[in-house]
């Protein structure tokens, strides 16, 4: 009331108050309406139209509607299979590790005694900052037959011949996840540092008080405190994860075989390798979005009962 | 409540434009304008590799005399052509095409027939009994000629003579022999030398596509089925393929680069493959004189050739303005000119699958770095008896299947089952 008492002079103030408020929202409607504008044009109308696709098939530009056919298809559809469990794999081995991986640099880097801080934090966040496929590309070489990492453990006598990091379905599988590992982990690590920057500091002094281990420090109140950013973080590796695609299509090409195969790459190869059909990549799109909507829903469930 | 009315009407409105862009006119073009043709008369090419074959329309533009004739050639990577192609054709818009692409033989059908109104026949343009009879197949569809035969990939097998004469055999060892002859050598080679017969990539079944056609076989028939449970070239082709495996006789490698490396180094005493490989070989000058080609080996199969193809890619027209124009430069040179086809051999080291174009002088060439040998001329002479093969419009896609069995037949699941899964998995997959 003391803002509009200003314009009590004025003749046309004797609005209700209810015209009042709608004219606040509908100013506070205008502010927003571009970028609803814009989201809608660009995100929802493409979903929807992306939606319609997936229930034509045929190739290339002659497709026709074919209703569910293509869902169940999916479901018999061997190479989806491979390419999901491949993912799966990726995602339940990848995801945990990095995790953990981040929160142990996190912890291990906020540590206020420890020299060259900014050095080590900055070496471990600055894969992040590379590209996809230059970094895809190098790793690729790394792992190569004659590459660095198998003269480097010939040289050690770790093994007596050159491993196929490559060409092998399960070292494949492994070099992908160690070259994803190494690109995001230093990424996960800053939200969790950021995070370590709010907890009092008279929490950890009080539980070495109690004769607290740092073990236990860690495990009883660091990963408590950091829940609801490890929330964040896994859900979205996890869809980063579920759209894998540069890393694999770069260095293994999906090889050998199908073994590492990702649901992105699928999409890839349906629309662009094989004979078109778009249709069909539509759908199989639709099952990743079924897949990152399932896995939030988890670890909501699982991670945030102590949401307020 | 006002807020879900404005949010449902936002979405009415989504719906709504949806529903009113599903005709045929809509869908705007992504990447357009920066190659947009016929504006002012100038027609774009597309074609990837520098020094292969945009190298030859420059030669072919040296050798077309029209004052109005504007060719921008624009590079691209293979891969990224497909894909330019692919949405900008499916989106029902011709904005952004160019006039003239370069499409792999075996992706050809895929793009005839998925697109049937976006290329231009050019039956009127050349004569199709001058090519290798064997390119006519993949470039028409429905009984036109929409492609312009290009490159061949006959095969060769470049051999090291070195390293062969230390095994105890000579060049005449290796002209018209088996497939299974070759294994038993490359044990041979590969005991006495220490040096592997041949270097693969397990990603790239390619040698399984030249052992099948050397009997003009395939993983489809002419009507599009699929071919891989019976199919007994393929059965052969694997059991060489594990043969040279379990005798070691193979370097793995894991990508292009690996695979160039391999017989540069001296890693390898063969590379059965397509010609366009050998100016890869002779890049190598320390082994000057080391290298010399014989036949592809054939399958044991009644009709069996030595000779085969790998690779390969022709000329198309897009069905837009400028298409006589572009139809017609390509036809008075890659059609028909056999001046052309000397330069092209000359300078571009490409070989056509122009036949009359065989009898010139520089297909005579003797190349000092394959031991003196007319390489070019072999090769033309074996390209007229490559076995004509549909390759239908699944190639890729069952290879990637196949290439999943092949590890577990190399695991040691039963070749019967190997055959029969595959051909189950695509027959899903593809119909």
């Amino acid at each position: 009331m003391n803002t509009s008492s200003s314009y009590k002079a004025k003749p046309r103030n004797r609005q209700s108050m209810t015209t009042l408020r709608f004219k606040k929202q509908t100013i506070g409607w205008l502010f927003i309406i571009l970028s609803i504008i814009g989201i809608g044009l660009f995100y929802f109308y493409p979903m929807v139209q992306a939606f319609l696709l997936s229930l034509q098939s045929g190739m290339g530009a002659n497709h026709e509607y074919v209703g569910f056919a293509n869902y169940v298809r999916l479901l018999n559809d061997p190479a989806f299979l491979t390419a999901l469990s491949n993912t799966m794999i990726y995602l339940l081995v990848q995801v945990p590790l990095m995790i953990l991986l981040a929160l142990v640099f996190s912890v291990l880097l906020n540590d206020p005694t420890l020299k060259f801080r900014g050095f080590f934090r900055t070496a471990i966040f600055l894969p992040a900052v590379t590209s996809l496929v230059a970094y895809a590309v190098v790793f690729k070489y790394l792992f190569s037959p004659d590459g660095l990492v198998n003269e480097l453990l010939l040289q050690l006598n770790l093994i007596t011949q050159p491993l196929n990091w490559i060409s092998d379905p399960v070292l494949a599988k492994i070099t992908i996840i160690l070259a994803i590992t190494w690109r995001w982990t230093g990424y996960n690590m800053i939200f969790y540092l950021s995070a370590l920057q709010n907890v009092d500091k008279a929490i950890y002094e009080a539980a070495r008080i109690d004769g607290a281990s740092t073990i236990q420090q860690f495990f009883y109140i660091t990963i408590p405190l950091l829940k609801p950013i490890i929330l964040f973080t896994s859900i979205v590796s996890t869809i980063g994860t579920l759209q894998l695609f540069d890393e694999v299509m770069n260095i293994t090409g999906g090889g050998p075989g199908d073994a590492t195969v990702t649901i992105s790459m699928y999409i890839y190869n349906l629309s662009f390798e094989y004979t078109p059909d778009f249709g069909y990549a539509a759908t199989v799109s639709y099952m990743v979005l079924l897949l990152v909507v399932v896995f939030s829903f988890l670890q909501f469930k699982v991670a945030g009962d102590d949401q307020k | 409540m006002k807020k879900t009315s404005l949010f449902l009407l936002l979405f009415g409105l989504l719906f709504f434009m949806a529903a009113c862009s599903g005709e045929e006119n809509a869908a705007g073009n992504e990447e357009e304008n920066d190659t947009n043709a016929s504006s002012d008369g100038e027609i774009i090419a597309w074609a990837w590799d520098q020094h292969f074959n945009i190298a030859a329309l420059n030669v072919a533009l040296e050798h077309y005399e029209d004052e109005n004739f504007n060719l921008e050639i624009i590079e691209n990577a293979q891969d990224d052509i497909v894909q330019r192609l692919n949405t900008g054709l499916s989106s029902g818009t011709m904005k952004g095409m160019p006039n003239i692409v370069l499409i792999e033989d075996q992706r050809a059908q895929s793009f005839l027939q998925s697109y049937p109104d976006a290329f231009y026949p050019i039956d009127d343009y050349f004569s199709t009994d001058d090519f290798a009879d064997y390119k006519i197949a993949p470039t028409s569809y429905d009984g036109k000629q929409y492609g312009l035969p290009f490159d061949t990939g006959v095969t060769g097998l470049f051999y090291r003579t070195d390293l062969i004469e230390e095994a105890g055999y000579t060049h005449d060892d290796l002209v018209d022999i088996t497939w299974g002859e070759f294994t038993e050598i490359a044990k041979d080679v590969t005991d006495k030398t220490g040096v592997a017969m041949i270097s693969l990539d397990p990603n790239d079944l390619g040698i399984l596509r030249v052992m099948m056609q050397t009997v003009g076989s395939w993983y489809t028939n002419p009507e599009g089925e699929i071919t891989i449970a019976n199919n007994d070239a393929l059965r052969e082709a694997l059991e060489h393929y594990k043969t040279l495996l379990d005798n070691d006789s193979v370097k793995i490698v894991s990508d292009w680069s690996t695979f160039l490396a391999s017989f540069n180094n001296g890693e390898v005493a063969s590379v059965p493959s397509g010609n366009w490989i050998a100016p890869s070989i002779s890049a190598e000058d320390s082994q000057n004189g080391l290298w010399k080609l014989a036949p592809i080996p054939r399958l044991e199969a009644a009709g069996a050739v030595n000779a085969s193809n790998l690779g390969g890619s022709s000329w198309y027209v897009l069905n837009i303005d400028g298409k006589e124009a572009a139809a017609e430069f390509l036809g008075k040179t890659f059609g028909s000119n056999v001046d052309f086809y000397q330069d092209l051999v000359e300078e571009v080291g490409a070989i056509g699958t122009y036949k009359p174009a065989s009898e010139g002088d520089a297909y005579t060439f003797e190349n000092e770095y394959f031991n003196g040998q007319q390489i070019i001329y072999e090769f033309s002479q074996w390209m007229e008896d490559i076995p004509e093969v549909d390759y239908g419009l699944n190639t890729y896609g069952i290879e990637d299947i196949l290439a999943a069995e092949v590890q577990n037949y190399l695991n040691g699941k039963s070749l019967d089952d190997v055959l029969a899964d595959t051909q189950t998995q695509a027959e899903n997959q593809f119909k």
